[in-house]
C-alpha cells in the first residue's frame, strides 16, 4: 500500500524510522541536497497511507559511451515495512528512469554478507558482475559485489558479462 | 568543496608554487598554509592568488581582521583570474559576506567580458544572495555570447523567482507571461531538450493556474520524449483542478487495475467518486455511486492472484467506509467498521505494518462499540492474551492482535496494566527460553514487540501510581531485549525516554550514543536527548551535545544548502531551486537550534565565567523541525494528544524568548563593564533597561499562562522547561531583574540606586536559597519518580548561580579601575565607592553562603530505591542472559557522576567568588 513520490528536502526530517536501521547510513546534509539538485528523478520515496516514510531510493546516471548507466546509491526500507515488495517497486522505478535516459545498464554495490539483499537483486534480474575487494571500510574491511542488470539499449547484453577476477577498490571508477 | 580550480593543474609556475598552500588548506593545516603562502609572497609579493589564499588561511585561523585587510586590498585591484577569485569566494563564504563575491565577479567580467566561466560565477554569486533581477541580467548576458539552453533557462527561472517574490499582482502576471513566452518561443523552435526544462514550463503554467494548457502539454509528444512515467498519472492533479471528475475516475480505474497497491491512485479515485455522486450522471463506465465504487473495489480484491494478497484493495474498503461515514451510515453497504477492521487484521496480521495501517481506521469506530468489542481483535485468529504461539509468524500475528486490542480497549488501570505487563514480559521470556529469538545485528525479532508493549503497560502503571518501580521493570526488560536485538531502535528510543523519565541523563546517554544520530538527525531528534541534557543537570555532557548541534547548524545548514542551490542551476533542476531555498531558510530559523545556542551560552557561564557573545537575533517565525512520530504510541484514539506538537512548540518559543532576553541582558552587562565614559555607555544602559523589562514582563505573562499541570507522554517531549521555571517558588524574575538593574545603575555611577538595589539583591538571594531547598525536598515519597523534577528545579537554580557569579565578576570589573585591579590596593576611593565595594562584597558573601547551603543539599541528595522482580522471573524460567542487567549500575553511577559534577562546579564557583572579594575586612 504505497504512495510513490519524489523525495523532498523536508523528508530528511521524517526519515528516521528508515535511517535508524543500522545498515542505513545517514549522510551529511549536502549529500542528499546534492543528489536532489543533480538527479531529482532518481531520488524517490514510498509512503504509507498514514504518511509514514516506508523507504526510499537514491540514484544517479553516470559514465561515458557504453558505460553510461544508472547507479543505485542507496536503497532502504524501514524494518517495519519489509517483505512487502517495496524494494522491487523502487528498483523498477529506477530502471524505468534509466531506460528513459538511454542507459546501457543499472548497477549497484552490496556487502557480500548481505545475503537477503543479494538474493532480492538476483530475483530482480541482477547478476554479480564482479567482486570489489575491501570496498566497505570497517573492522575488518568488507568486499562488495558489483551487481548489474542490462537495459534494453544494450542489445547484446555486453554490460553483464561477469569479470573473472575481483578488482581493487581504487580500480573502480 | 574542493578549493582548487582547474587552472591550478595547468602546470604554470604560479600554480606549482601554490600547490603546497592548497594541500595544507585542504587538509586543515591552516597555519602551515599561511607560512607557505607567505613564503611564496616573499618571492612575488604582489601575486594575487597567493594573497587570496593567505587571507583564507588567516580567516580559518580566526584572524578575521588581518584577513579583511588583505581582501579589501585585493578587491580594490579588481582581479580577474579564476584562482584568485575562487580563493576570495571561499573567504567571503566562510565569513558570510556573500555580497562581496558579487562585487569581485562584477569587476572581473568588466575586464574579461566574454569569459563564460567568470560570467557563470557572477550568476551564482547572485544566486547565493537571492538577487533575482541581477541573476536574470547575468544569465541573459552570457546567453548573448554563448547561446546554450541552460543559460536561457537560468534567465527564465530568475524571472519566475521574481514573480514568486513580488506581492504586486500585476507585476507578477507580467513576469509570468514573459517567462511563459520565453519558453513558448523555445518550444516552437524545437529547442527544448531536457526534462527539467519541461518541468520548469509546467511550473510556470501552474503559477498562472493554466491547468488546461498543462494537460495539453503533458499530452504532447514532446513531454513523452522528455519525462518518464505515466502520462495519465501526470494529468490527474490538473484534471482535479478543472473538476473533470469523470476523466479522473476513468484514468484512476485504469491505473488501479494495473497497480492494486498504489494509494496515490486510490485517493483521487475516491475524490472523483464522491464528487460524481453529487452529479448523478448515471453513466455506465463511471463510478458515481457508493455501490459502484464498492463493486470496483471487490473486483480488485478478486483480481488478486491467490499467491499474493495486497493490502491496497482491503484498505480501500476501509477508506470508503470512512468517507461514507462523514455524511451517513455505510453499514448497510459495507457492514460495520468493526467487522471490516477485524477482517483486515485477520488477513494481514502476519505483517508488522498491519496495525499501523489500521490505526487511522480504528478511530472511526464509535468508542462505545469499539471498547465493547475490543476482544474481537485479540481473538480473531484464535489467540488470547495467554496464548503461546510456536512459530515466528504466529508470534507476529499474536502481537498484531495484542496491539490492535490495546488500541481499541479502554486504557487499563494500574493493577490491570501491571498484570498485563507481566503477561507480556512472560511471552518475551518464553520466546527467549524456546529459542525463538535469534541474535541479529541487523534485523528485529518479532518477539521484541512483546517487550515493547510490556514497557508501554509498565509506563501506564507508573504514571498512574506516580511510582518509579514499574519504570525500573521496563528498563530492565528493554535492556535485556537489546542484548539479543541490538538493532532494534524502538527499544533504544524507549530506553532513552524512560531513563530520562527517571531523571538520569547519563544512563540515557549510554543508549543515545548507540543510536548514532548524526547530521540532520541531531535536529529532528534533538528533543529526545540534546534538549533535555541541560535540564537534567549534566552540564559537561550537555555542553558537548549542544556544541554538536551548533556545529551542524552553522556549517551544514547555512553554507551547504545555499551552495546546493547553485548546483540546482548548474544541473538545471529548477524545481529544486525553490525547494532548496525554502529548506535553507527553514533550517536557518530552526527553533531547537535557537534555543540550544542560548542554553549553551548560559550553561557555559556555569562551567567558567567567560563573557558570552550577544545572541543572534531571533527570527520572526522559528521553525519546528522535530520528528515526533518516531516513538510508537499505543494509546486508544480518545487518549491521543493531537495538540502536543503545537502546544510544546508554543511553550518552547516562550522559553526561547525568556532565555533570549536573559542572555541579551547578560551580554549588555559585559559591554557596560568596558572602560568608557558614561556618555558612550548610555545607549547600552537604555538597551539593558528595555531588555530587563522585556524579561520581567515575559516572566510575568508566562507565570500566568504556563502554570498548568502537563501530562507525561511516552512518545513525545516531556513538559517544557518553561513550566518548571516560571512556577518555581524561587523568585527568578526578581532575582535576575534586580541584579541586572543594579549593574545598569552601577555602570552609570548612580550610587544611591546601586546601594538600594544591592540590599535587595542580598535579600532575594537569601530568600531563593531557602526556597530552593523546599522546592527540591518537596514530594519525596518516591525518589526515583521525583528525581527528574528535582534535577530540573536544581538546574534552574544552578543557572542563576552561574549568571549571578558571572555578573558579580562584571561588577568588580566596574568598581576596580584597571590599573589597580591586580594589587587590590585601596586607591583613593571616595566614601561612596567604599560603600559600594562593601555592598558588592556583601552580595558576594551571601552568594557564597547560598552555594554552601546548596552543597549541603547535594551531600544529602536521595538515591534511587532499586528493586525489580525480573531477576526472579529469569531464575524461575531458567534463563541465563548473556550479560547481567546494567540498569541498577547505570542509574547509580549516573547519579553519582551528576552529583559529583555539580559539587565540583560549586567548589569552583566559591573559589572564584572568594578571589573577587576586595574589602579584606568583610
Amino acid at each position: 500500500m504505497t504512495t510513490l513520490r519524489p523525495f523532498t528536502c523536508e523528508d530528511m526530517l521524517r526519515f528516521n524510522n528508515v535511517n535508524l536501521d543500522p545498515l542505513t547510513e545517514t549522510y551529511g546534509l549536502s549529500f542528499y541536497t546534492q543528489y536532489l539538485a543533480h538527479w531529482p528523478e532518481y531520488f524517490q520515496v514510498v509512503e504509507s497511507p498514514s504518511g509514514e516514510i516506508m523507504g526510499y531510493i537514491m540514484g544517479k546516471a553516470e559514465g561515458h559511451g557504453e558505460n553510461w548507466h544508472g547507479h543505485v546509491t542507496a536503497l532502504t526500507v524501514s524494518p517495519d515495512y519489509r517483505r512487502l515488495g517495496l524494494a522491487a517497486t523502487l528498483m523498477n522505478l529506477l530502471e524505468e528512469v534509466s531506460e528513459k535516459k538511454k542507459a546501457y545498464f543499472v548497477d549497484l554495490f552490496v556487502r557480500v554478507s548481505n545475503k537477503v539483499a543479494i538474493n532480492m537483486y538476483k530475483n530482480l534480474g541482477y547478476i554479480v558482475y564482479r567482486t570489489v575487494l575491501e570496498y566497505y571500510s570497517g573492522d575488518p574491511d568488507e568486499d562488495a559485489y558489483d551487481m548489474r542488470k542490462a537495459c534494453s539499449r544494450d542489445i547484446n547484453k555486453q554490460s553483464v558479462i561477469p569479470l573473472s577476477h575481483p578488482v581493487r577498490t581504487e580500480d573502480v571508477d | 568543496m574542493a578549493l582548487r580550480s582547474q587552472h591550478v593543474h595547468d602546470g604554470g609556475v604560479v600554480e606549482r608554487r601554490l600547490r603546497p598552500v592548497y594541500d595544507w588548506l585542504d587538509n586543515g593545516y591552516n597555519k602551515k598554509a599561511l607560512q607557505e603562502a607567505e613564503k611564496v609572497l616573499k618571492k612575488s609579493p604582489s601575486l594575487q592568488a597567493a594573497r587570496a589564499l593567505k587571507a583564507l588561511a588567516l580567516y580559518r585561523l580566526g584572524r578575521a581582521q588581518e584577513a579583511e585587510a588583505v581582501l579589501d586590498a585585493l578587491v580594490e585591484e579588481k582581479p580577474s583570474d579564476d584562482t584568485t577569485l575562487q580563493a576570495m569566494t571561499m573567504s567571503f563564504r566562510e565569513s558570510q559576506q556573500l555580497h562581496k563575491v558579487c562585487t569581485i565577479y562584477e569587476n572581473a567580467v568588466k575586464i574579461d567580458t566574454t569569459n563564460e566561466e567568470l560570467h557563470s560565477h557572477l550568476f551564482m554569486s547572485y544566486v547565493r544572495v537571492g538577487d533575482f533581477r541581477s541573476q536574470q541580467r547575468a544569465a541573459m548576458a552570457i546567453y548573448k555570447f554563448a547561446p546554450k539552453n541552460p543559460y536561457y533557462f537560468w534567465a527564465v527561472m530568475s524571472i519566475v523567482l521574481q514573480a514568486k517574490e513580488t506581492e504586486d499582482t500585476t507585476k507578477r502576471n507580467i513576469l509570468l507571461t514573459l517567462a511563459q513566452r520565453m519558453i513558448d518561443n523555445f518550444i516552437s523552435e524545437n529547442r527544448m531538450e531536457a526534462e527539467q526544462e519541461a518541468r520548469l514550463y509546467i511550473m510556470i503554467l501552474e503559477l498562472q493556474e493554466k491547468w488546461e494548457d498543462i494537460i495539453k502539454f503533458i499530452e504532447s509528444p514532446l513531454y513523452g520524449q522528455l519525462i518518464p512515467g505515466s502520462i495519465s498519472q501526470a494529468c490527474i492533479p490538473y484534471l482535479k483542478k478543472l473538476g473533470r471528475w469523470k476523466k479522473v475516475n476513468i484514468l484512476c480505474k485504469e491505473l488501479l487495475y494495473d497497480n492494486l497497491d498504489r494509494w496515490d491512485y486510490y485517493m483521487p479515485y475516491f475524490d472523483s467518486v464522491f464528487h460524481l455522486m453529487k452529479e448523478n450522471s448515471n453513466e455506465e463506465n463511471i463510478d458515481d455511486t457508493a455501490e459502484k465504487c464498492h463493486e470496483f473495489i471487490c473486483q480488485l480484491v478478486e483480481s488478486m492472484s491467490s499467491g499474493r494478497t495486497l493490502r491496497g484493495p482491503y484498505l480501500a474498503r476501509l477508506e470508503l467506509w470512512k468517507r461514507l461515514s462523514v455524511e451517513g451510515d455505510p453499514t448497510a453497504l459495507l457492514g460495520s467498521a468493526l467487522a471490516l477492521c477485524v477482517q483486515y487484521l485477520r488477513v494481514f496480521a502476519s505483517k508488522p505494518c498491519a496495525v499501523p495501517d489500521l490505526k487511522v481506521y480504528l478511530a472511526m469506530i464509535p468508542q462505545e462499540e469499539r471498547e465493547a468489542n475490543c476482544r474481537d481483535f485479540l481473538t480473531c485468529l484464535g489467540f488470547d492474551e495467554n496464548s503461546e504461539p510456536e512459530t515466528m509468524d504466529d508470534i507476529q500475528r499474536h502481537i498484531s492482535c495484542l496491539t490492535a486490542w490495546r488500541l481499541t480497549a479502554p486504557r487499563p488501570g494500574a493493577t490491570d496494566a501491571l498484570q498485563l505487563a507481566a503477561t507480556l514480559r512472560r511471552h518475551y521470556l518464553r520466546s527467549l527460553e524456546k529459542n525463538m529469538i535469534k541474535y541479529s545485528t541487523t534485523e528485529f525479532c518479532s518477539a521484541d514487540s512483546y517487550a515493547i508493549l510490556a514497557a508501554h503497560h509498565y509506563f501506564y502503571a507508573a504514571t498512574e501510581q506516580k511510582s518509579s518501580k514499574p519504570i525500573l521493570e521496563a528498563l530492565c526488560l528493554l535492556e535485556l531485549v537489546l542484548l539479543y536485538s541490538p538493532a532494534n531502535y524502538h527499544v533504544k528510543l524507549l530506553l532513552v525516554q524512560l531513563y530520562h523519565l527517571l531523571g538520569n541523563a547519563l544512563a540515557a546517554d549510554s543508549i543515545y550514543r548507540r543510536l548514532e544520530l548524526k547530521h540532520i538527525q541531531l535536529v529532528s531528534l534533538g528533543w529526545l536527548h540534546t534538549a533535555r541534557a541541560d535540564a537534567a543537570c549534566v552540564p559537561t555532557r550537555a555542553l558537548q551535545l549542544l556544541a554538536d548541534l551548533r556545529a551542524f547548524h552553522t556549517h551544514h545548514a547555512k553554507d551547504q544548502s545555499i551552495e546546493h542551490m547553485t548546483y540546482a542551476y548548474k544541473f538545471g533542476t529548477f524545481e529544486k531551486v525553490v525547494e532548496l531555498r525554502a529548506w535553507a531558510a527553514r533550517l536557518e530559523a530552526c527553533a531547537l537550534c535557537a534555543v540550544s545556542a542560548r542554553r549553551r551560552d548560559l550553561l557555559a557561564l556555569l562551567a567558567a565565567p567567560a563573557p558570552p557573545a550577544p545572541p543572534a537575533p531571533l527570527h520572526a517565525a522559528h521553525t519546528d523541525n522535530r520528528d515526533l512520530n518516531i516513538i510508537v504510541n499505543w494509546e486508544p484514539p480518545e487518549l491521543q494528544d493531537p495538540d502536543l506538537r503545537s502546544r510544546t512548540f508554543d511553550q518552547d518559543m516562550a522559553y526561547l524568548r525568556l532565555t533570549d532576553a536573559l542572555l541579551s541582558s547578560v551580554t549588555l552587562c559585559t559591554e557596560l563593564a568596558e572602560n568608557k565614559p558614561i556618555e558612550e555607555k548610555m545607549q547600552h544602559y537604555e538597551q539593558l533597561r528595555t531588555c530587563v523589562d522585556t524579561f520581567s514582563e515575559a516572566m510575568e505573562k508566562c507565570t500566568e499562562k504556563y502554570c498548568v499541570y502537563e501530562k507525561i507522554t511516552i512518545s513525545g517531549p516531556f513538559p517544557s522547561r518553561i513550566i518548571g521555571f516560571v512556577s518555581s517558588p524561587v523568585p527568578y524574575r526578581e532575582l535576575y531583574s534586580i541584579t541586572l538593574r543594579m549593574i545598569g545603575e552601577l555602570s552609570m555611577n548612580n550610587t544611591d540606586k546601586v546601594h538600594e538595589l544591592c540590599d535587595q539583591v542580598v535579600a532575594i538571594i537569601l530568600i531563593s536559597s531557602k526556597l530552593i531547598v523546599q522546592e527540591i525536598r518537596y514530594g519525596a515519597e518516591d525518589n526515583g519518580w521525583s528525581m527528574r523534577d528535582r534535577l530540573e528545579s536544581l538546574s534552574n537554580y544552578l543557572q542563576s548561580i552561574g549568571v549571578l557569579t558571572y555578573l558579580l565578576g562584571v561588577c568588580y570589573e566596574m568598581i576596580t579601575p584597571t590599573n589597580t585591579k591586580k594589587s587590590k590596593k585601596k586607591a583613593n576611593r571616595s566614601v561612596d565607592q567604599m560603600q559600594t565595594i562593601k555592598l558588592i562584597d556583601n552580595i558576594n558573601v551571601t552568594l557564597q553562603q547560598a552555594i554552601a547551603s546548596l552543597e549541603e543539599l547535594m551531600d544529602l541528595w536521595p538515591d534511587y530505591d532499586f528493586s525489580v522482580d525480573l531477576e526472579e522471573e529469569l531464575t524461575r524460567m531458567n534463563i541465563n542472559p548473556t550479560a547481567p542487567s546494567p540498569v541498577e549500575n547505570k542509574l547509580k553511577l549516573g547519579l553519582d557522576k551528576i552529583i559529583e559534577d555539580i559539587q565540583n562546579i560549586l567548589k569552583r564557583k566559591t573559589a572564584y567568588l572568594k578571589g573577587l572579594i576586595l574589602n579584606t575586612n568583610t
